[in-house]
């Protein structure tokens, strides 16, 4: 009976195909956008980890300003105006913090500029920032060319640069030895970062693949003396337990601080879970607006049948005389519902995969699909149709055989 | 056991001020085997006499014995399980499915049967055959003419083997060729032991009929048994004075052919005030069913 009702429902369908196609839109828009935002949530989500999955595990970030807002609660949440304010962290933290008996390395990160010029040619939109030899200790972070600059290169303005600057800056020729011009002193190029996963609510508010890194005096040197300190990564010492030293920071932190509580202490593993906790309600709440599409899709399919159901009310009746009970009426007009939703399904996944390959193809965007997510959208796609049909199936079955042998 | 039989069989339509009696405490009986015609001026409670004997409607009082059965006992889907096994119709316009073929047509209700396709086609081309029809069996409805679609529609009737053929003016919409040829076929049936229902509005097919009743106003106004192959006697007189349709006959509506159908005066408007009183009740007990 079901291959028969499915047979039938494809007829009736490719009968009248311009509006199948109209009323399959809503569900192919549907499925493909909830598709594509879900894909790109997860492909930031993921970049998004990566780069903290550089930091070792091991060592405490300390941010400036209450960046995260626990209050009582055990979700985190992204307090964003700690990161338009300027920086509560010093030079003297930075002291102060490397003689804790529970760190071992303690790395500032400290922002310089935005800008650096090479041959005449200017980028702008890249981060300049002033670190220690130590920051190779505290992430995983490869160098491709060259070396990072040791504790011997005291006093020498080196530069490391992220791969995305070597290529915009060298076009693929060696930039080793080559010379940068940052704030109008000239940097030599010491080494290139291989290529890292990306991340824009990271370590430092940077992508590490646009990032130079030169040494932390060289950076006050050319900020007028001043340090404009972005994070500090503090490397526990061997055997030292992570949670003692996240209490050993706090405190002396708030020492310094004249007790005034102005930082940030994380994990690496809060870290992962803020940007997680962020993307995933930013992406879920496009998410859910997509799926007000869905809805809307479902009434449409609603519609049809309903116009269907009236159009085809001698058909009804004719199948009524000849024996059909109601439940097979009513099975016949849920197939095609279904068949509706699940055609518009199938074709709304092909649209989200040419979608993702565009993007993946022509934009920076790195869109992840999973199978969860089709899987879900084809689910979500049939549970649509079924529970739209539901309604003028219902009102085809209940028909009155006489009434309907006579209409139309 | 009589195949059909009717106990005081009412049906009202309608509310109130509005309320039409449709049938008016009509008793029939009809046995195994017989071919029945009914006549009788439009709006006289014939095809409501057929949807109820067919089980597409329910009388609002009165018995219905179907092969012994009480109808009013039968739940909705029983009721669809009998039209597809016992019953089969002919009406007056095919009602064939536009979309499907003829062999698909024909085989609709053993697909409702859960017969599987293989099957259930070979028995609808075997039955093709029957009607003489095996050469159109791809043919959609619209590609045939009238006589033939309406034994596409036989042959959709006879799948199931039904006990009962209830064929509402079966040759209303055909030219006299077509109406022989199905007629022909109709008494074929008759032959092969199957009871006909036949409402018609020409005199010259009750022919075919062993028996015909005339009906106005919702009741039964002359039972009459006749020879196959002759016109029946009561249907004759009316034919004869077919000429004498006057210009206020058509204004008013009345059927030419009927208008002096034999039998007594009828009161029914004192009925339909005692059926109101009923009314209520009945409509509910019937809502209730369904």
């Amino acid at each position: 009976m079901w291959s028969g009702n499915v047979k039938t429902a494809l007829a009736n369908l490719r009968s009248s195909k311009t509006r199948s196609l109209l009323t399959m839109l809503g569900i192919i828009i549907g499925v493909s956008s909830v598709i594509t935002v879900v894909s790109l949530g997860e492909g930031l989500k993921q970049r998004l980890v990566g780069q903290i999955r550089q930091i070792d595990p091991a060592v405490v970030i300390i941010r400036p300003g209450k960046l995260v807002d626990t209050a009582g609660t055990d979700k985190m949440n992204l307090n964003l105006l700690a990161l338009l304010s300027p920086t509560t962290l010093t030079e003297n933290d930075v002291g102060a913090l490397a003689k804790i008996p529970s760190v071992s390395t303690v790395v500032p990160l400290n922002f310089a500029t935005n800008s650096l010029a090479s041959d005449g040619r200017q980028l702008n939109n890249i981060s300049v920032l002033g670190t220690t030899p130590s920051l190779t200790k505290v992430l995983d972070q490869k160098v491709e060319r060259g070396a990072f600059f040791s504790e011997e290169n005291e006093g020498e303005k080196l530069a490391v640069i992220g791969s995305d600057i070597a290529k915009q800056l060298f076009d693929g020729t060696n930039p080793i030895a080559h010379s940068i011009s940052i704030k109008g002193e000239s940097f030599i190029v010491r080494g290139v970062l291989a290529p890292s996963p990306g991340g824009l609510l990271s370590i430092a508010q940077t992508d590490f693949n646009s990032v130079v890194y030169i040494p932390f005096n060289e950076a006050k040197k050319i900020s007028g003396g001043q340090t404009n300190i972005l994070q500090i990564l503090a490397g526990v010492r061997d055997g030292q337990n992570i949670d003692v030293a996240v209490l050993d920071v706090k405190q002396t932190l708030l020492n310094s601080h004249g007790n005034q509580d102005d930082f940030t202490v994380l994990k690496q593993r809060e870290l992962l879970k803020l940007a997680n906790d962020t993307v995933g309600s930013a992406a879920g709440f496009i998410t859910a607006i997509a799926a007000i599409s869905l809805l809307v899709a479902g009434i449409g399919i609603m519609d049809i049948m309903l116009v269907s159901v009236s159009e085809r009310t001698r058909e009804i009746g004719i199948r009524k005389a000849v024996g059909a009970t109601n439940r097979q009426i009513l099975n016949q007009f849920l197939v095609e519902g279904m068949a509706l939703s699940v055609g518009g399904g199938i074709i709304g996944i092909t649209m989200a995969l040419l979608i993702y390959f565009g993007l993946r193809l022509y934009t920076r965007l790195e869109p992840v699909l999973t199978a969860p997510i089709m899987i879900l959208a084809v689910v979500v796609s049939v549970v649509v149709g079924v529970i739209f049909s539901v309604a003028p199936a219902l009102k085809a079955a209940r028909k009155d055989p006489i009434v309907a042998l006579r209409g139309e | 056991m009589a195949l059909i039989q009717l106990q005081e069989v009412s049906k009202i339509f309608g509310f109130g001020e509005a309320t039409t009696l449709a049938l008016d405490e009509v008793e029939l009986t009809v046995e195994k085997g017989e071919f029945l015609a009914i006549m009788g001026p439009s709006g006289c409670g014939k095809t409501t006499l057929m949807n109820i004997i067919g089980l597409l409607d329910r009388p609002t009082h009165g018995k219905y014995l179907l092969d012994g059965r009480d109808a009013a006992k039968l739940r909705s889907n029983q009721r669809a399980k009998m039209r597809r096994d016992r019953i089969g119709f002919v009406f007056q316009f095919y009602n064939l499915l536009p979309r499907l073929n003829v062999l698909h047509n024909v085989a609709l209700p053993l697909a409702y049967r859960g017969m599987m396709p293989v099957r259930r086609l070979k028995r609808a081309s075997d039955i093709l055959e029957q009607v003489g029809l095996r050469d159109r069996e791809y043919f959609l409805p619209k590609h045939l003419s009238g006589g033939q679609a309406q034994r596409a529609a036989i042959a959709r009737a006879l799948i199931n083997n039904p006990s009962i053929i209830i064929a509402d003016e079966p040759t209303g919409n055909l030219d006299s060729h077509d109406s022989k040829v199905v007629m022909e076929l109709l008494a074929d049936l008759h032959r092969q032991g199957h009871t006909i229902l036949m409402v018609t509005h020409n005199p010259e097919l009750t022919r075919y009929a062993s028996r015909v009743i005339y009906m106005r106003d919702g009741t039964i106004v002359e039972d009459e048994s006749t020879s196959i192959g002759a016109v029946a006697k009561g249907a004759l007189r009316t034919y004869l004075r077919r000429r004498k349709t006057t210009q206020e006959d058509v204004i008013a509506g009345v059927s030419a052919l009927l208008k002096d159908v034999p039998g007594k005066e009828l009161a029914s408007q004192p009925k339909i005030a005692k059926y109101r009183k009923l009314h209520k009740r009945a409509r509910r007990r019937i809502r209730s069913k369904i």
